[in-house]
């Protein structure tokens, strides 16, 4: 007797984001990425199509981070204080896309001016032909100066921006829709306040299918099941008709798990806890695939070994 | 004695009143026992800074607040809860901070000298009063006729009343007087009948024919405001009403902190003497405004909520306040109104109407019968906005309802110019594109504060001109100079202090927003966890009744707008008022309509809404505007875009 294949159709399907633009479209990229399209469960092909698979982006900071550990940090040591060779190493580590975190322009962080941050924009893009995520600093003001130098300099170039928050979102949602940039619209794990802002930038005219949003994440220890249960709530919404959920997710894995302790301890501070050199490599991966789980759609990282675990494991469930 | 019992002259101006208190007390406390009502939404605790007064002269002890602005502490502004005295004082209290025009707002149906005939009608209930009176001709006894005076009287109503002898009873005082009284008038009398449960009582018998000269008291015991209404019980004319604020409120604002004070300072019986009082005085008012006596006031129905119940009748109220929140009795059988010191005929009684819960009172059981609600076929919501916003719903075969702590934002409490819907208070708003207010305040006066209907209004047209955004937030980018920053918050100004009737500008702050979308986000959740908890959709609700004291007039559609009213045709709404005191004047008019209030009470069911994960998720949703959810709000939403679009074709 043959049983009947049961399909659980999702009523949804999560908006597509292009980023990047290829010379044909008015950028430099060699290549772009799409994200977002699934209407299904993650990884659930039989139900549905699970969409383009997670993308990742790994970080290149304007300013040496201070406080990355031996094993992350060796593998970038020569570079930190060249975003653009930075991004190139990034480039063959396999990343997707590249985020260039703009850390420096915070005020208690080097406070650096529009010029050099457009002009360390404008070398990466030079550097690698990979899609740029530009992330600002969190600092409303600085953000609201900055941002739109920056947007300027990469016109064409279909960026994604980041990020709009609830109470600073005018200027980015403006100059990303000016310059035609994709825009991260950023929640503090919080569905409510994640769809809200969703609905105040497209109250602004933008596009809702230029949004990928950002819950802010916590790490393995750090909150990861409060942060996967949010991703998991959205994602479903969005599965179940949701228009104001269905747009792609970004986490922030690198960064998140490599300020956990269990990643920073060393040999002797932390015997017991296995050896300091793969701990935080097994804490981003860990981090990393728990999330991809939830339906998330980029995902930044730090770690070269982090990355190639994270894309075999990929490969391995699509 | 030791020197801390110095004692100090207050004078308070413009009342151009003395007391004399112990140094430690503070500027509030020598008001309280002046008698002097100063605004004080808090109790005393510091927190609200709405007892601002001026200290023409002399000196307190007062640490600096940040309750009040720098232009404030320019000019001898104190906080006066926090002021302790230290000198002779001329204290001069300013007018936002003065309760004045007495007059408080009475419901626009409250036109005098209409009979509820029709109304009572409307809403199929007899006119047959609870107390009324009834004029006999008494055939005097003969040899032949010998039955004693008593029974001969009981037999007179039976013939007349259709009432069976055994429900009947009479007290001593009646039987003493009865055999000279029957005699006085050559055996015609007036009866007056009372329902007691399911006895009828004698209350009174006189001599002649005193049938007309019956009259009966509503009365709305509000938290904040009480109201009475003067009724004719024979005609059901309306013949006058009157309202007073509850003088308890120098206890605290909310029934939570006037229970703790009463605790606290083992106070029940002072404040039960104050409601009292309030009474009392309407009652008097009344009286003489109409000139009948007080002998001839036979019966008081009366409507509020538990907590209001407990402080009338000296009833504990401790427990309301605690888990698991339970009433000393949500059924209180009438009993003499003299017993509570209320001066009216002294075998006159007093009906209290039913609670459900601690936190659903007589008040929304009252407004419930008025509206029949237990007569519609379809599910019918009734949502009372008063301190808490309570809402019900349901039809003639069940009814659910909830309490949401909505807090007192619409009645203007906590909102810097708020106030209640009275004389001075803008109860209309609108707002143009160009930022242009334009408004119409109670009495066409010059505006002193914004009261519930003026605010819902400014909240949705403040969302239309684009001066807020859907989060409530001000959009520093507009180009208009009202909106500005004073003392670390933005703020738009409504009105210029050229026009007011205060001494400032009007204005409504970042703060006052915030504090409106959560009252009207509590509303809605508590709202839609009731629909959703009987398996419905808002479009299974036939009709929705919004009742409340928001001024004579309330916009649906902006009520809709920013989110506190679900997404209906506005012709399903229907503004209703004060239902409160409309269903206790049905009650006092009509046996069959004090019968409907106690079966609805009865077929209530109580959901309890504090704790629930549910409740608390919805109202995180609903503190958008209008709605997290667009999908609720179709209407809103196209509204919105449109204007959304208008708005950025003209940057």
């Amino acid at each position: 007797m043959e049983i009947a294949n049961i399909v659980d159709k999702c009523a949804g399907t999560v908006s597509e984001v292009t980023i990047g633009a290829t010379k044909d479209e008015g950028g430099t990229r060699g290549k772009v990425v799409t994200v977002g399209g699934a209407n299904s469960i993650p990884f659930m092909d039989f139900d549905g199509s699970p969409g383009h698979k997670p993308a990742i982006a790994m970080d290149v900071y304007d300013v040496a981070p201070e406080e990355w550990p031996e094993p992350l940090l060796k593998h970038y040591a020569d570079v930190v204080n060249s975003p653009a060779d930075w991004a190139k190493k990034c480039a063959e580590y396999g990343a997707d896309l590249i985020c260039l975190k703009l850390d420096g322009i915070h005020p208690d962080k080097g406070n650096r001016s529009a010029d050099e941050t457009v002009s360390t924009v404008k070398s990466i893009l030079e550097a690698v032909d990979l899609p740029l995520i530009i992330w600002g600093c969190e600092n409303d003001e600085r953000d609201n100066e900055i941002m739109p130098k920056v947007s300027e300099a990469a016109k064409g170039e279909r960026c994604l921006l980041g990020g709009a928050t609830q109470e600073n979102y005018k200027t980015i949602t403006a100059v990303s829709l000016a310059d035609g940039h994709n825009l991260i619209t950023q929640a503090p794990v919080d569905i409510n306040i994640g769809k809200q802002i969703n609905i105040l930038v497209t109250d602004l005219g933008f596009p809702t299918d230029r949004i990928v949003m950002f819950q802010t994440t916590g790490a393995l220890g750090y909150g990861i099941e409060y942060c996967y249960s949010i991703h998991e709530r959205g994602r479903i919404a969005a599965l179940s008709g949701d228009q104001q959920m269905a747009t792609p997710v970004i986490c922030d894995v690198g960064h998140e798990a490599w300020r956990a302790k269990e990643a920073k301890a060393s040999d002797e501070e932390a015997p017991q806890w296995g050896s300091f050199a793969d701990r935080g490599i097994m804490w981003e991966a860990i981090t990393a695939t728990t999330l991809i789980q939830s339906g998330v759609d980029i995902i930044r990282m730090n770690h070269p070994e982090s990355v190639s675990i994270v894309k075999k494991h990929i490969e391995n469930l699509t | 004695m030791s020197e801390n019992s110095n004692t100090y002259k207050i004078h308070f101006l413009p009342n151009d009143q003395n007391v004399e208190v112990n140094e430690g007390s503070t500027v509030l406390d020598a008001a309280h026992s002046a008698n002097i009502y100063i605004n004080s939404i808090c109790g005393g605790d510091g927190v609200c800074g709405k007892c601002k007064v001026i200290i023409s002269d002399g000196t307190v002890d007062a640490p600096a607040s940040k309750l009040l602005s720098k232009e404030e502490v320019d000019k001898n502004y104190i906080i006066a809860c926090e002021a302790g005295i230290t000198s002779d004082l001329q204290v001069l209290i300013p007018h936002e901070t003065r309760l004045e025009g007495k007059k408080i707002l009475l419901d626009q149906n409250e036109q005098h000298t209409m009979t509820w005939k029709a109304i009572l009608g409307q809403a199929g209930f007899e006119h047959d009063a609870l107390v009324k009176k009834i004029c006999l001709k008494l055939e005097p006894p003969t040899m032949d006729d010998n039955v004693a005076d008593h029974e001969r009287l009981y037999q007179a109503i039976m013939m007349k009343q259709g009432i069976e002898l055994n429900v009947m009873q009479t007290g001593y005082s009646i039987l003493r007087k009865l055999p000279f009284v029957l005699r006085e008038n050559d055996w015609t009398v007036t009866v007056t009948l009372g329902h007691r449960g399911r006895v009828l009582e004698i209350i009174d018998v006189q001599p002649g024919d005193t049938s007309s000269n019956n009259y009966g008291v509503a009365i709305d015991v509000g938290t904040t405001t009480v109201v009475a209404c003067l009724l004719e019980l024979e005609t059901s004319k309306v013949v006058d009403s009157e309202a007073v604020y509850n003088a308890q409120m120098k206890y605290g604002e909310d029934y939570i902190q006037r229970i703790m004070y009463a605790m606290q300072n083992d106070t029940l019986d002072e404040m039960q003497r104050s409601i009292v009082a309030d009474i009392n005085k309407l009652i008097s008012t009344l009286v003489e405004r109409n000139s009948i006596k007080l002998d001839d006031i036979t019966s008081i129905v009366c409507a509020g909520n538990t907590a209001m119940h407990h402080f009338l009748l000296g009833l504990d109220p401790e427990r309301i306040r605690k888990e698991p929140y339970i009433p000393t009795a949500n059924f209180i059988p009438p009993i003499r109104a003299i017993q509570l010191g209320i001066d009216i005929n002294s075998r006159g009684l007093l009906y209290t109407l039913p609670s459900v819960a601690a936190y659903v009172g007589a008040d929304i059981t009252s407004g419930a019968a008025a509206i029949r609600l237990d007569k519609e076929e379809k599910p019918t919501l009734l949502i009372d906005i008063g301190t808490n916003g309570e809402v019900v719903l349901g039809n003639k075969e069940w009814m659910v309802c909830c309490s949401a702590s909505a807090g007192p934002a619409f009645e203007g409490s906590g909102i810097k110019h708020g106030m209640r819907a009275a004389k001075g208070a803008i109860e209309i708003m609108h707002i143009t594109k160009e930022f242009e207010v334009s408004y119409s305040a109670i009495g066409d006066v010059a505006p002193r504060g914004i009261c519930g209907s003026g605010l819902l209004d400014c909240i949705a047209e403040m969302l239309r001109s684009g001066i807020i955004d859907r989060s409530g937030k001000f959009q520093k980018g507009i180009k208009s100079d009202k909106l500005r920053e004073r003392d670390d918050e933005h703020e738009f100004v409504l009105v210029s202090k050229e026009e007011t009737g205060i001494d400032s500008d009007i204005v409504i702050t970042q703060a006052d927003i915030a504090n409106l979308i959560r009252s009207k986000g509590a509303i809605y959740a508590a709202v839609s966890m009731l629909i959703e908890s009987m398996g419905l959709g808002i479009n299974d609700v036939h009709c929705v009744y919004l009742a409340g004291g928001f001024g004579n007039y309330l916009n649906v559609r902006n009520a809709i707008t920013i989110g506190m009213l679900p997404d209906m045709p506005a012709s399903r709404i229907k503004f209703v008022g004060n239902t409160s005191l409309t269903g206790a004047k049905m009650a006092l008019l009509s046996e069959d309509a004090f019968e409907a209030v106690q079966n609805i009470a009865s077929m209530m069911t109580y959901f309890d809404l504090m704790g629930n994960q549910k409740y608390m998720d919805e109202y995180m949703s609903a503190n958008f505007l209008p709605h997290t959810n667009l999908d609720e709000f179709p209407s809103v939403q196209e509204e919105l875009s449109s204007l959304n679009q208008q708005l950025s074709g003209t940057n």
